[in-house]
């Protein structure tokens, strides 16, 4: 018998994997946007379950708020009649799934055979949940264990910024002459 | 402030990496005051902080031995350190050469030196890093990095292709690799290496999961180095990319990435070797064979160069399956000499580059020794060494690693790997053959600046050195045994 | 005390030169390259002798400089040893190399126009050449020896395709190469196969600790065998041998001086060289040894045929320098191997001399090198002719040259061999009548009778001027008396001098090995073999007089009747037709259509819509061309790259 929680969880991922399906085969790129909210929101209410709430929230904030927003932007801004005369796949598609379904297989095949030997480890929380909240829990980790790679990344962001300066610049150039 | 994650000492551990953060800011912002005329100044900066940044590495070496910090995030041993000095090396070696082509190209701006700056930054803490999350950030830096380079001339079609593609592919392969990281992290509970291996050896064999586990993360780390058959990005991106990026891309990211495996599967999968040793086996083979094989049809010679650098990975991956001390020694000898002849040759390909003429193609070298009879012997030399002829150092990093494949005794492994470093004389005697042997078809002398003479000259001289007096190389590169501890 | 010594300078001499000539022989005059090539080759062949006089009662000498490679047990140096088998190989380098360089002097003078390489980067080559092929002698490991091993080939490469523009030429110097890797590939495996089983490349150790060894049965695959089957192929590739010889006669492509250096007296016997130097191994290996001496014998009546219709001169040569190898490797394969060195040393002095009295003879007839475009030259050309015969004389076997007591003392020690030893000495006698009766071919041919090439050319032929003659005396010299250091018993008592000195190299060999089986029979039963070499030969060119010279027409008759084995010999048995077709063609097709353009490109881009001619217009367009297949092709690779190595697992674990 599923307690609740499973139930719940199942069912987020069934919705999040069917309109993940529906991303990829809407001719109308308005409708494969929204599907792929509707897929990161699932995958929201995932990272609830397992009472990550900052990451819940920084997931919605973030992906929904932020970058879907400047995908509809994108595509509102191209003209919509050329792209919904495109195929929407090329000739290689059945060649993809076969291939996708032996990947399935094979990993099936493994889980399979090595079921005895399949254990996961106990849940590990990282520190208390019921004293500390999870957004300090991860300003914790991300400050204290994790401060060189947070570090580092800002580097990786200045990398961004500069690639995103030279292709702003290419297109002045290009514009301009 | 301090605490246990984050000590004093922490600082001067990263320090070559501070020096060249602050340089890499420094180039771009002197850029803004600098006239077209004396935009070479930038090159010039950016070799200052190479300089340092060596400098300061090797007070680090001559200070301490294993320099754990940032809460065991990193490990700056010896490893970590000779790595860095080829690093440093090479990047230093492909400055020199940019400043002329990139001026030819009209493109001569301060944020080119930048990016490679801070893609060097991205590849010393691929090599110091032993936890997941270091290695994965430190391996966007420098591919992220590498990626703009590559589209770098922006008026260039080509260069815009490779750069796209080399992206989209990139950042494909990062997803499979995160994939395979987050699967160890599941398993074990934690990020770092050596805590993997231990929790990795107390799991029954055949863990279904880590096997998963070292599939993908396997097929996300051959990408990068361009394993069979996770080499079609290749030579796209190296046709495609300026030159000299070429240059920079055939030999810094690629010994990162190999450190990056050889830290990943010596240290953290080590107690799975029974499951990758095999697939490394038959990905080594073929990367060896079709690499060579299909450089025998190429009529470009960056493409040539491509092909050929892809079976040199594949020689690479035999002192990986060794995995014995000769492997390692091996892999790490084959880097330093790899960076000495390969981005000599790289050097003259740049210097084909002449006003209004792209000379890629080895019909171009076509009487070479007529027109510039140093550069043709300087191409015979590098090309002698690519294919592992005594006494080059090519030699000196093949015979490590064949011999590391048969004390372990792979022989299979070792005839095919001899059997192709004699298919690969052939693609490479065409070149001598094309320089030696034909009429020249234009009287246009090579580009060759102060910088690229200057490149040359080191190249030569290490590459025949090495290959001469190997002696004291081969106890810098022993340096990186300490992998095993 | 031990003795100062110099080896080093040896090899070393004649790269100053190389580089000398090489970085600055532009600006220097033709005099003054000449002065520098002579000045380097002479001082390392004066400094040569003298070692080896000074030397040879404290033999063997090792002089370690320093350490090359150090890598656990394993230490490569830069070590030169000089022994007896050394020094006779250094001694024969550099003399032949010294006149062969004073014969080029001359013979590169007149050289200039469009085909013409420059003077001072062919001096520069062949000094180059010295210094490797010093090296490859007096090496005291194998990696030395693998290093001046490459080198000679990368000179050779080099002089064969001197005259580049000519396409035939630019060919053979690819052929040389391809052919050289494959035994240059199992050469390698060899060393390696060598460091697996002694842990060191050092000769010393290595044959102390074979020597110990148990020799292997007949006819048995043991560890020995293995490798010196290896160390085998890499000696059929350099010199010659079935089924690596196509190269050879291609690469008279190259200058003539060249020719006589490297492709007859010194390169391609270092194939010999290196198998007498590890005697021990492959005396402990019956098997290896019994296969050396079949290809050895084989290869000698092969080559004999073949060099029996050419009309080309230095082809001629050619075949009889493949089949002259085949002598010294049937000598090796009886383990006679101080014999195969002594007619490696006297085969340097007359077929350097054969091709440098037909560089001779080229340069009269302004570079024709058919012989049926010859005749009567003996009148215009007398020292050449002269000594041109000596040498035919001495290759043929003829009494009292050079030639007859090596090939005597070869087919002996071959008829003395427990396995095969009749069938051996027969294929050998077979083979000296066909000797005899190619070069006296073209002595009658091209020196006696009527000119055949037209009255202006007759005119223009002339005797060469002093600069080619001396040298061709002197190896006149060499190919009439070098045999007389070594003289089989029934002359005299005979003289035993050379075996003598080579003695303590093959010593382990004499004790151990199989080739210790006395030497049975007697000396009646020598003389009587000595007879009937001596009558074949004298039948080759008894033939050769009564069809070339009596009756000129009787040769086109011979060749009517004869055409279908005439063209199986003309076209050299269709051997080169039949490799291409095996080999290079699959080979190319494979990388050109199977790897690069199928799968490389037509999997790619034919699955989608073909992008590689799509030109890009702007970043835009870039990304719909993306779209449109090739990176999602490259993607599907990475993901099919998964799912094999997914399958592998699957189906290992």
């Amino acid at each position: 018998m599923m307690t609740f929680d499973q139930i719940l969880f199942y069912a987020l991922a069934v919705i999040a994997v069917l309109s993940a399906i529906m991303v990829i085969t809407r001719r109308n790129p308005v409708h494969s946007a929204l599907f792929l909210i509707t897929t990161l929101f699932c995958v929201a209410g995932i990272y609830l379950q397992l009472h990550a709430e900052f990451l819940a929230a920084v997931q919605v904030i973030v992906y929904v708020g932020g970058i879907m927003v400047l995908f509809l932007f994108v595509i509102m801004l191209v003209n919509l009649e050329t792209l919904s005369q495109e195929r929407r796949f090329n000739r290689q598609w059945h060649i993809a799934i076969l291939v996708s379904v032996v990947l399935l297989v094979e990993f099936g095949t493994i889980i399979w055979r090595g079921k005895a030997a399949l254990q996961l480890p106990a849940n590990q929380p990282l520190m208390d949940t019921l004293t500390t909240n999870n957004s300090e829990q991860l300003g914790v980790v991300l400050y204290q264990q994790y401060m060189l790679p947070f570090e580092i990344a800002s580097f990786l962001l200045l990398v961004a910024i500069i690639g995103a300066v030279i292709l702003a610049k290419r297109r002045l150039s290009s514009d301009g002459k | 402030m301090f605490n246990q994650y984050f000590q004093p000492n922490d600082i001067l551990i990263i320090y070559p990496e501070l020096l060249l953060a602050l340089f890499a800011m420094g180039v771009m912002i002197i850029d803004l005051f600098l006239d077209r005329a004396w935009k070479v100044l930038n090159a010039f900066t950016a070799l200052v902080g190479i300089a340092y940044a060596a400098y300061a590495l090797y007070r680090l070496k001559s200070n301490a031995l294993n320099l754990s910090g940032y809460n065991h995030a990193i490990l700056n041993d010896s490893f970590a350190i000779y790595f860095q000095f080829v690093f440093l090396i090479a990047t230093a070696l492909v400055i020199l050469i940019s400043a002329r082509y990139l001026s030819i190209e009209g493109e001569n701006r301060g944020d080119y030196y930048a990016l490679i700056l801070l893609s060097l930054i991205g590849m010393n803490f691929m090599v110091m890093g032993i936890d997941l999350i270091t290695l994965y950030i430190a391996l966007e830096l420098m591919a992220v990095s590498e990626y703009i380079l590559v589209g770098y001339l922006r008026t260039n079609r080509q260069s815009n292709e490779a750069a796209m593609k080399f992206f989209l592919l990139g950042a494909f392969s990062s997803g499979i690799l995160l994939y395979g990281i987050s699967l160890l992290y599941g398993i074990s509970g934690s990020t770092d290496l050596r805590v993997i291996a231990q929790r990795l050896a107390e799991r029954p064999s055949h863990d279904p999961i880590a096997l998963v586990a070292v599939v993908t993360l396997t097929a996300g780390l051959l990408f990068k180095i361009g394993g069979v058959p996770f080499h079609q990005w290749l030579p796209d991106a190296y046709e495609g990319a300026p030159s000299t990026i070429t240059t920079f891309i055939s030999v810094a990211p690629k010994a990162a990435s190999f450190a990056l495996i050889l830290r990943i599967f010596i240290v953290g999968l080590k107690p799975l070797e029974t499951s990758w040793v095999p697939v490394l086996s038959v990905v080594c083979v073929l990367t060896m064979t079709l690499g060579n094989i299909t450089a025998i049809s190429q009529s470009n010679i960056k493409r040539l160069l491509a092909y050929s650098s892809i079976a040199h990975a594949g020689y690479l991956l035999l002192g990986l399956i060794a995995g014995n001390e000769y492997g390692i020694t091996g892999i790490a000898i084959y880097f330093l000499v790899y960076a000495f002849m390969n981005i000599g040759i790289w050097t003259l390909v740049v210097a084909m580059r002449r006003k209004d003429l792209i000379g890629d193609q080895i019909q171009d070298m076509a009487g070479m020794i007529y027109k510039n009879p140093g550069a043709a012997v300087l191409m015979l030399v590098f090309l002698l060494s690519l294919a592992g002829i005594p006494p080059t150092a090519g030699f000196i990093g093949k015979y490590y690693l064949f011999a590391s494949v048969i004390q372990t005794h792979h022989y299979v492994l070792a005839v095919i790997a001899v059997l192709n470093a004699a298919i690969s004389l052939y693609y490479y005697f065409r070149v001598v053959v094309v320089m030696f042997m034909s009429e020249k078809t234009d009287e246009e002398k090579m580009t060759l600046s102060p910088g690229v003479l200057t490149s040359l000259a080191v190249t030569l001289v290490f590459t025949l050195l090495i290959g001469i007096y190997p002696e004291p190389f081969i106890r810098f590169a022993q340096n990186s045994l300490s992998l095993f501890q | 005390m031990e003795p100062r010594t110099y080896l080093w300078l040896i090899p070393i001499l004649p790269l100053l030169g190389a580089t000398l000539n090489g970085v600055l022989g532009r600006r220097f005059s033709r005099a003054a390259v000449s002065a520098i090539a002579l000045l380097s080759t002479g001082l390392s062949c004066a400094l040569a002798i003298f070692e080896v006089v000074t030397l040879s009662d404290v033999f063997p000498i090792i002089e370690r400089h320093f350490t090359w490679i150090q890598a656990g047990s394993l230490r490569v140096g830069y070590d030169l040893l000089l022994d007896p088998l050394s020094s006779v190989m250094v001694l024969v380098v550099t003399v032949v190399g010294l006149l062969i360089h004073i014969y080029s002097v001359g013979y590169m003078a007149h050289e200039e126009g469009p085909n013409f390489g420059g003077f001072y980067r062919f001096f520069s080559y062949m000094n180059l050449f010295m210094f490797a092929m010093l090296t490859l002698v007096l090496a005291n490991n194998y990696v030395l020896m693998f290093v001046g091993w490459e080198g000679v080939g990368l000179c050779s490469y080099l002089l064969i395709g001197f005259y580049f523009r000519k396409q035939s030429a630019s060919d053979a110097g690819k052929k040389a190469f391809i052919t050289n890797r494959i035994g240059d590939f199992g050469l390698t495996l060899g060393l390696f196969s060598l460091f697996w089983m002694f842990g060191t490349l050092d000769y010393q150790p290595i044959f102390a600790r074979a020597a110990a060894m148990p020799v292997e049965p007949l006819h048995q695959f043991g560890a020995l065998t293995i490798i010196t089957l290896l160390l085998f192929i890499g000696a059929t590739g350099k010199s010659a041998q079935i089924p690596l010889y196509v190269w050879l006669p291609d690469a008279m492509e190259g200058p003539t001086p060249v020719s006589a250096l490297i492709h007859a007296a010194t390169m391609v016997t270092a194939g010999v060289y290196m198998m007498a130097r590890s005697n021990v191994l492959f005396s402990h290996a019956p098997t290896t040894l019994l296969i050396v001496a079949v290809i050895g014998a084989i290869t000698a009546l092969f080559a004999g045929t073949m060099g029996l219709v050419q009309r080309d001169m230095k082809r001629i040569l050619a075949y009889s320098t493949i089949s002259q190898l085949g002598y010294m490797f049937l000598a090796c394969g009886v383990g006679a191997y101080a014999a195969g060195i002594f007619h490696l040393m006297t085969h340097a002095f007359f077929k350097a001399l054969l091709f440098l009295a037909a560089g001779s003879v080229m340069h009269a007839m302004r570079g024709e090198l058919d012989i049926f475009k010859m005749g009567g030259l003996r009148k215009k050309m007398a020292t050449t002719y002269w000594t041109f015969l000596i040498a035919s004389l001495a290759i043929a076997g003829i009494p009292g040259f050079s030639g007859f007591f090596s090939k005597d003392e070869i087919l002996w020690r071959a008829f003395n061999s427990p396995e095969y030893g009749r069938l051996l000495w027969a294929v050998g006698w077979i083979t000296a009548g066909l000797t005899a009766l190619y070069m006296f071919r073209i002595v009658f041919v091209a020196f006696h009778g009527e000119f055949r090439g037209g009255d202006e050319a007759w005119h223009h032929a002339h005797e060469s001027p002093r600069v080619i003659r001396v040298p061709l005396v002197l190896l006149a010299v060499g190919a009439l008396l070098a045999g007389y250091v070594q003289v089989p018993k029934f002359i005299f008592g005979g003289v035993e001098k050379f075996s003598d000195f080579l003695a303590p190299v093959f010593a382990s060999t004499t004790t151990h090995g199989v080739a210790e089986t006395a030497v049975n029979g007697g000396h009646h039963l020598e003389l009587g073999l000595t007879a009937l070499s001596v009558l074949i030969a004298l039948a080759g060119i008894g033939i050769a007089y009564l069809v070339f010279r009596a009756k000129p027409e009787r040769a086109d008759l011979l060749e009517q009747k004869l055409k279908p084995l005439h063209s199986l010999l003309f076209h050299k048995y269709w051997i080169d037709e039949l490799y291409s077709t095996l080999f290079i063609r699959p080979i190319q097709f494979l990388s050109t259509w199977v790897l690069w353009k199928i799968v490389d490109l037509f999997v790619i881009d034919g699955l989608g819509v073909n992008g590689s001619g799509f030109v890009v217009r702007g970043l835009g367009r870039g990304l719909r061309h993306l779209q449109s297949g090739r990176v999602r092709a490259y993607a599907g690779w990475v993901v099919l790259g998964a799912v094999l190595i997914v399958a592998f697992l699957v189906f290992k674990v």
